[in-house]
């Protein structure tokens, strides 16, 4: 189903994830990425994509979680020594940079499983198949071959299994064999196939002109506010943490952080940024809550109770 | 937008590329700016593909190996790190030449990632898979890689070192920790797996080599494909 931030077109997605991906490598501050990440994790959970995290949820955690380990194992930079693991000193300083760092790659993860979802190969090609006309099919035919060769290699296992050739019997040393016999028909075939394709992709005119592109999205009134709404709290947010804020001082000393105006006026933009898809998420179930309820807070009223044929359609 | 799409995006990256840049060298903070330079590693492959003019049947052709690529890395999505792809990669470097290579590699990694997921070590698979290509086919005529023994030992070594490279990615955000113990632990740590991917390599090399390539050189020599390079 395609609703909320998913239905808005290609370009303000994709603005949204290059931010929030520039912004997770940039303002290295609990606070900014902390908030980044809860920003993240709600859109994914409002996306429905709850059962999809958890079960990457371990791995994620395995590879953020040994950059905690190791910093403070091999970074002895800082001031305040804790105490002393293998004869080294383990700092204050390395734990939290340790830390940070867990959060800032936790949250490029989780912003890519929302890519996943939200910005689909048509969109993709959307936006880059004019630029790069020539990789653009390239990709898209890899794509499409996926499926196709997937489908292909089940036909060949079946006709091949009447002659005895399968992968699911015998010895292991017989299944290997069979195996890549079955990989070869596969790869001769469709070499055999795909060159057919490309004569007549040839005979049909490809390669004579500049190749032309069909666009199926189109900037209406809600993308172009969202557009400017995300680009210009975007802007004000990079534009503050060009000139320092946003960042806290780990090494060579742990400082305590101090908020100024500036400090507050670039969380509220970058709040801003964060929070219009989740906004959009919200609104759309809001929506689908009172059509499913009958009582829509719309303009469009809606009689209570059984219907009785008015005076004049009697 | 249509027509501003061009100086759109060379804006934009340039200023990604001047935020990297001030990133690292004011805060010692280079997570973006090694996508940065990954961007930059990758970006005259695909000029070059925009720019030569390419037959169409060439241009299936890589499609296709690519897909072959991809589809066989998801029967053994359970087992980490073994898989065929960088065999596959191997061999049609082998038969149709170092450019070819590096495009089926990074191909196979993106649209395979399609199905695993992209995340922020697409770009790293790309890469090195591309590598992966792009030496198997500057080395295809020395004698080292007509023989068969030199050739397994060729996709060993770059099992190991995909392992390497893909790790680079997660050194590189612990720029204080950077020792030579941090390096020796990382890639400790993944011996196991880049040892299986070795050994997977190996494996598939030595019992795909002689007919995949036989199967390939038909295709080559019939219809005159990729003979330039």
């Amino acid at each position: 189903m395609s609703n909320g931030f998913r239905s808005v077109h290609p370009s303000v997605a994709l603005l949204y994830y290059v931010g929030l991906l520039l912004f997770a490598t940039l303002l290295f501050h609990p606070l900014f990425l902390l908030t980044e990440l809860a920003a993240v994790l709600s859109l994914l959970l409002l996306q429905g994509q709850g059962r999809h995290l958890l079960r990457g949820l371990p791995f994620y955690l395995l590879m953020a979680g040994s950059v905690v380990l190791w910093n403070p194992l091999f970074s002895h930079r800082g001031s305040h020594i804790l105490f002393y693991a293998f004869d080294q000193p383990i700092t204050l300083e390395a734990i939290l940079y340790g830390l940070m760092m867990m959060l800032v790659l936790l949250t490029i993860m989780f912003v890519f499983i929302s890519y996943n979802f939200t910005m689909t190969t048509d969109k993709f090609m959307y936006l880059f198949g004019t630029v790069a006309p020539k990789s653009a099919l390239l990709i898209l035919m890899t794509i499409r071959f996926v499926p196709l060769f997937q489908r292909r290699l089940g036909q060949i296992t079946l006709i091949q299994s009447s002659r005895g050739i399968s992968v699911s019997s015998g010895k292991l040393r017989k299944r290997m064999s069979d195996g890549m016999t079955l990989l070869k028909v596969l790869l001769t075939w469709s070499l055999e196939e795909a060159l057919q394709t490309a004569d007549s992709m040839k005979a049909r005119g490809y390669g004579i002109r500049k190749r032309s592109t069909y666009g199926i999205f189109k900037l209406d009134r809600r993308d172009i506010i969202t557009l400017i709404c995300l680009a210009g709290s975007g802007m004000l947010t990079l534009i503050f943490s060009m000139q320092g804020y946003g960042m806290v001082e780990i090494y060579p000393r742990l400082k305590t952080p101090v908020y100024t105006g500036g400090d507050a006026v670039m969380y509220g933009s970058f709040c801003m940024f964060l929070l219009i898809p989740v906004g959009l998420e919200i609104k759309e179930k809001w929506l689908w809550r009172s059509f499913e309820r009958r009582d829509f807070p719309s303009v469009i009223p809606i009689k209570k109770g059984p219907h009785y044929m008015t005076s004049r359609s009697r | 937008m249509l027509r501003f799409r061009y100086p759109l995006f060379i804006a934009l990256a340039l200023f990604v590329v001047g935020l990297a840049l001030t990133a690292a060298l004011q805060d010692r903070h280079y997570i973006l700016l090694s996508l940065v330079l990954l961007a930059a590693a990758l970006f005259p492959l695909f000029v070059r593909l925009e720019r030569r003019s390419i037959e169409s049947r060439e241009l299936v052709l890589l499609a296709v190996l690519s897909a072959v690529a991809a589809v066989s890395r998801i029967p053994f999505a359970a087992l980490p790190s073994v898989q065929p792809v960088s065999a596959i990669v191997i061999l049609s470097a082998y038969v149709f030449g170092a450019e070819a290579g590096l495009i089926i590699g990074a191909m196979a990694a993106l649209v395979s990632n399609l199905y695993f997921g992209q995340g922020p070590w697409t770009p790293w698979q790309m890469f090195s898979w591309g590598m992966v290509g792009l030496t198997a086919g500057w080395l295809r005529n020395t004698r080292w890689m007509r023989s068969k023994i030199g050739m397994l030992v060729f996709g060993f070594i770059w099992g190991f070192l995909f392992g390497w490279i893909m790790n680079i990615w997660y050194i590189i955000s612990l720029p204080d920790a950077f020792s030579w113990g941090l390096v020796a632990a990382a890639y400790a740590s993944s011996f196991y797996f880049d040892l299986a991917h070795a050994l997977s390599n190996v494996f598939f090399l030595s019992i795909l080599a002689g007919s995949w390539i036989k199967v390939m050189e038909r295709f080559r020599k019939k219809y005159g494909l990729l003979q330039r390079g």
